[in-house]
């Protein structure tokens, strides 16, 4: 069976996601401040490499670099519940393209594999 | 250097003890973007980047497994400094005067910047607002400052026939990647009038379609300049030339964001001026539907 990064579509569907997906987190008031002051470029860059990863896709993350881009925001305070708003915002930029539920779940979970490391614990 | 079979060029410069930042390794983070100015890098390393940044030679070295021998440098890299002579200072408007200078062999694109070296010590950043295919002159267009020391020495020391030294041409502000019908807005204040001047000529040189607005911002009247000029393109072309200006209530920003968010999806941004400005727009511009990829932006920091 095909990998769910190619039942998405690959990174044509990475493409059409990266900027919904980040325009629902930047106007999600439960974690836009984590964003402030970042240069939107590049951070569009990291949504990208970010949702190759939660699609299964070709990537090369290790706990160690997820740990390290998120250490300062854990300083900052980000928990649980601001992962789950962005795993929240995730389902719904799948869901507005059009993506089956299963599909969505499996995104999820591969988000949510990440958690541990995000939080840095 | 030479590669060894399969391998990218990451790979090689990690071999070879070359510190360069990379992360994902895999063509998505692009945090180990360089610069090639010799020799095409292949279309696969290329991916995702913008067409300015492709006709420029960006491209990904943790993707990239040449054919053809390249010369790479890092991506802000802006080569030598060669000699200029200086062709005219004038004013504009109170407090902006227009440089032109002359070099040799100097390729940029109308829009990009370079660096301006009066002396050692002594360098700033402008942005051209001249056309290669069309001057035979870089024009800047500078904003005097009366305590700034460059300002000083453009306006009291420096005239025709001096010398001073250029380095560059750097930015991906220019007229690249742009659909010939596609809405195209320029939108800049004080001195963000030059590349955006450049690019608007650029655009109407390649033969854009579609309809063109310019949104220029100053604080009063006495800061709007070539107007004339701008003025003139509107009666000739499909080209709106909106000034707003602060004594008359009218912010650059908030006019342009009402007037452009309707259609920030279907439309190409330029961006140009203070770097509030031009993060406020951008921002702005992106959460109304704008995608990144069309919005293209240059900010500058004031200093005389
Ligand atoms: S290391 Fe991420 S794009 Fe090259």
């Amino acid at each position: 069976m095909s990998s769910l990064y190619e039942r998405l579509g690959g990174e044509a569907a990475v493409n059409a996601a990266v900027e919904l997906f980040y325009r629902k987190v930047l106007a999600d008031g439960r974690i836009a401040r984590f964003f402030d002051g970042v240069d939107m470029e590049n951070q569009i860059a990291k949504q990208k490499s970010f949702l190759t990863m939660a699609f299964g896709g070709p990537n090369s993350y290790t706990g160690l670099d997820m740990r390290n881009a998120h250490k300062r925001l854990v300083a900052k305070g980000l928990n649980d519940s601001h992962v789950d708003a962005v795993i929240e915002n995730l389902d719904s930029t799948l869901r507005t393209l059009g993506v089956p539920e299963k599909e969505v779940r499996e995104v999820a979970a591969i988000a949510n594999s990440v958690r541990d490391d995000v939080l840095c614990r | 250097m030479t590669l060894s079979p399969g391998e990218t060029v990451l790979e090689a410069l990690l071999r070879a003890g070359v510190e360069t930042p990379h992360s994902c390794r895999a063509g998505q983070c692009q945090c180990c973007m360089l610069r090639a100015i010799e020799g095409a890098p292949p279309e696969e390393s290329q991916r995702g980047l913008t067409e300015a940044q492709k006709a420029l030679g960006f491209f990904l070295p943790c993707i990239c497994r040449p054919t053809a021998p390249m010369k790479i440098v890092p991506p802000d890299d802006a080569g030598a400094p060669q000699e200029a002579t200086i062709r005219a200072i004038e004013p504009l408007s109170e407090d902006v005067v227009r440089l032109r200078i002359e070099t040799e062999n100097f390729a940029y694109r109308p829009g990009q910047f370079l660096e301006l070296i009066a002396e050692p010590g002594l360098s700033r950043h402008y942005s051209l607002a001249s056309c290669p295919e069309e001057d035979p002159f870089l024009e800047m267009h500078v904003r005097l400052h009366p305590n700034g020391r460059m300002s000083r020495r453009l306006s009291a020391d420096l005239r025709a026939g001096d010398k001073l030294h250029i380095a560059g041409p750097r930015g991906t502000c220019f007229y690249e990647g742009v659909a010939a019908d596609q809405p195209l807005t320029l939108i800049g204040a004080g001195t963000g009038l030059a590349p955006l001047y450049g690019v608007l000529r650029d655009a109407l040189r390649q033969g854009h379609r579609g309809p063109i607005r310019l949104y220029h911002g100053a604080r009063d009247s006495k800061g709007l300049y070539l107007t004339d000029e701008l003025q003139a393109f509107a009666r000739a072309r499909d080209f709106t030339y909106i000034p707003a200006t602060l004594d008359t209530g009218g912010d650059v920003a908030t006019l342009a964001l009402a007037a452009e968010a309707p259609r920030a999806a279907h439309t190409a941004f330029f961006l140009c001026g203070g770097e509030n400005l031009v993060k406020r727009l951008k921002r702005d511009l992106f959460m109304a539907g704008a995608s990144m990829k069309a919005i293209r932006s240059d900010a500058f920091t004031p200093a005389g």
